[in-house]
């Protein structure tokens, strides 16, 4: 099989969300001494690619995208380490500290998210649900995050948003870090009300707004 | 109503039933709160401190559920409004704590403040569809430490009928009940009639347990005060891509909290509410609206009545960002559903955008369905007299009933006389400038509200509320602003 054949099926493997075969491609693409970069780069990436574009035009759903998504971390698990074997590491898009805010215990939204950051290739520290806003602080500044992202379904725990962007104001640390928000019960107009960077309705489009910040 | 709609045969009722069971003894709940897993594990169920896990065998879930009375009663300042399900049923109650509102005279969209509250609980106490008011919106000018404060002192004020909310923190709960007791006249007096009706959510799917939901859930139910919950699973996301399967979570939930308040206090009023929902797998957006809400809702309809506990919930709720067909159709399609179902609280009234912000012309527009919804419950009412023979051989063959006594007596009654429903002719309306549901819809709304409200206390009540909270909102009701012209 040429280099151009396995990477198609790499690709196709990726198309189809189907784990076992995305891995089994892997493997025979190692074993055939393809490096894990390239493996990445022009079979697992251009397959998602294709996934992205499938899932705007609605046609793929949800569950598939976050099939493919877990299918390209399942390989990411053993492409990593022949990469950093290899010396050949590549800096990561950003650093995102993410978390659900004070008093709401809503997550499954959050870890969609969470998937599809790492998919698209950010390193993520998920502070997880009912996160003070101490937390948030401290671990942005420990990880020197690039974006501070929060998630609130409940009305009444909105104002945890509020309370973490104030705090970094007045720490005199606004400037180092953007803030992102998001979740059910948030909207632009809110965003736009306590100075966050960005807001999203959906987790696809929250990674697209990540990248975009990141790339300011 | 002689008979209900009904999804489900009785076997399939059961079988739901032992599934829920099944599934709380081998998969259990993670329940975050320490007290309630303290209190479980005493009742019989099977703790994890650890992980928080709990475990509850089916004996034990049937033994407590089984202890929830048949009915649930809301209590409003006057008593005339009390309300009791599902004997008064269907009873209809408004949507609640949306944070914005979509303002009366720009139509932009806004944070909501306590004058709005205000203004709608002046609302929901004129319109004679509404039974409960549960504070529609959050209030965005509370002053530090009032938050809650400044929802239930503008809705108290301003409407007669049973209030509805939750509260954020215990404090909050705590300083809320200190202001129904100023307004019942002491605490005795209070204990007598608890004028303020909780809700909350302390289930989140799937099968977890909160830690402040829980514990005010508990704290009421330890008091004595009247709390009731709702269950919110959402297929495809918090609950299997089965409708079956959102009715286990769903019952496998109302199940675990309703034990525990039974362990706690046995006797104590539930309603089998919920908000079940199908995400639209597409985008994994919230879905309230959609037809399969009020399917799932039946579905609890038939299982609440096998545990002879009144149900209900959020089944008039939209998606739609303006009064418009989508709107209309969510609405009225579900709450009919939820009717024909047999569920007897609906939680309808004035959100658009899937509880995102309250529009005062759906408030008005909702009215309006649930008079419709309320007049379906009456049903045909068949009696002998109803059959009229008599009447039809007064009037005989080829006769009018227009201009009889017969009819007289009867036209402010047989039908829903509405006030919004357009009956007139075309050139009628191409007259009146083509105004549509939401232009209507307003008008009313500004008519209402331009009145002076006779529900608001008088001023030494008044001054001692404020006397006690100082630095309160206003809470007043304001007219409506006209639209530029």
């Amino acid at each position: 099989m040429g280099d151009a054949e396995i990477f198609e099926r790499l690709k196709q493997s990726m198309i189809e969300q189907d784990q076992d075969e995305v891995l089994a491609a892997v493997d025979d693409a190692l074993a055939g001494g393809v490096e894990a970069k390239a493996i990445i780069d022009q079979g697992l990436l251009p397959g998602l690619n294709v996934i992205g574009e499938q899932f705007e035009c609605e046609e793929i759903f949800l569950p598939e995208l976050m099939q493919a998504a877990l299918a390209f971390q399942a390989a990411m698990g053993v492409l990593e380490p022949k990469i950093r074997e290899a010396g050949g590491a590549g800096p990561k898009k950003g650093r995102i500290v993410l978390g659900t805010v004070k008093g709401d215990l809503h997550s499954i939204g959050k870890n969609i998210l969470k998937l599809l950051f790492e998919t698209s290739g950010f390193e993520v520290w998920d502070l997880g649900i009912d996160v003070d806003l101490f937390k948030f602080l401290d671990k942005a500044k420990e990880v020197d995050a690039d974006i501070i992202a929060m998630s609130a379904l409940l009305t009444t725990t909105l104002i945890g948003q509020r309370d973490v962007i104030e705090a970094l104001t007045e720490q005199g640390r606004r400037d180092k870090v953007k803030v992102m928000i998001g979740g059910g019960a948030t909207t632009q107009a809110w965003a736009d009300q306590i100075g966050a960077d960005g807001w999203a309705a959906t987790a696809y489009e929250a990674m697209t707004l990540a990248t975009g910040l990141v790339a300011r | 109503m002689a008979a209900f709609f009904e999804l489900l045969t009785p076997e399939e009722v059961e079988r739901t039933h032992e599934a829920s069971l099944e599934v709380l003894e081998s998969v259990g709940i993670l329940a975050h709160n320490a007290r309630a897993r303290e209190i479980l594990a005493r009742h019989g169920c099977v703790v994890d401190d650890e992980s928080g896990l709990v475990k509850l065998p089916g004996a034990v879930v049937e033994k407590y559920r089984s202890l929830a009375p048949g009915s649930f009663t809301f209590r409003g300042r006057d008593p005339r409004f009390d309300r009791t399900i599902p004997g008064d049923g269907p009873i209809v109650v408004t949507g609640s704590s949306a944070p914005n509102v979509v303002d009366p005279v720009t139509g932009v969209e806004r944070r909501a403040t306590s004058t709005d509250i205000a203004d709608i609980a002046y609302l929901i106490n004129e319109l004679p569809g509404f039974d409960v008011f549960s504070i529609s919106t959050l209030a965005d000018d509370a002053p530090p430490g009032q938050l809650s404060l400044s929802r239930f002192y503008p809705a108290l004020k301003n409407c007669l009928k049973p209030v509805r909310s939750n509260t954020p923190t215990m404090d909050d709960l705590r300083q809320v009940i200190e202001l129904g007791q100023i307004i019942a006249g002491g605490t005795d007096a209070y204990r007598e009639r608890p004028i303020i009706n909780h809700h909350y959510c302390p289930m989140v799917s799937p099968l977890t347990m909160d830690v402040e939901s829980t514990e005010a859930v508990m704290w009421l139910t330890e008091q004595r005060l009247p709390v009731y919950t709702t269950v919110v699973p959402n297929a495809g996301l918090t609950a299997p891509m089965t409708m079956m399967g959102c009715l286990v979570i769903a019952n496998a939930e109302f199940l675990a909290i309703t034990a525990l308040q039974q362990m706690i206090a046995e006797g104590t009023p539930v309603i089998y509410a919920g908000l079940p929902t199908v995400a639209d797998m597409r985008t994994g957006a919230y879905a309230p609206g959609a037809i399969e809400t009020g399917m799932l809702l039946a579905g609890q309809a038939q299982l609440a009545r096998h545990y002879d506990v009144p149900s209900g919930g959020y089944i008039g709720l939209t998606n739609a960002h303006a009064n418009d067909a989508q709107s209309g159709f969510e609405t009225g399609m579900n709450t009919l559903l939820g009717v024909a179902a047999g569920a007897t609280l609906l939680n309808m009234g004035g959100l658009l955008s899937s509880l995102m912000a309250f529009d005062f012309a759906k408030c008005v527009i909702d009215n309006e369905i649930a008079l419709m919804d309320k007049r379906v419950w009456r049903g045909l009412e068949f009696s002998d007299e109803n059959l009229a023979v008599d009447e039809i051989a007064a009037a005989g063959p080829a006769g009018s009933y227009m201009g009889r006594r017969h009819t007289k007596a009867r036209m402010r009654t047989t039908a829903v006389l509405p006030r919004l429903a357009d009956r007139g002719m075309r050139p009628q309306w191409e007259d009146a400038g083509r105004p549509d549901i939401h232009s209507r819809a307003l008008a009313e709304a500004r008519r209402i509200l331009a009145q002076a409200n006779p529900a608001v206390w008088d001023d030494d009540l008044d001054a001692a509320i404020r006397a006690r909270f100082p630095g309160m909102v206003a809470g007043d009701a304001i007219p409506l602003e006209e639209p530029p012209a």
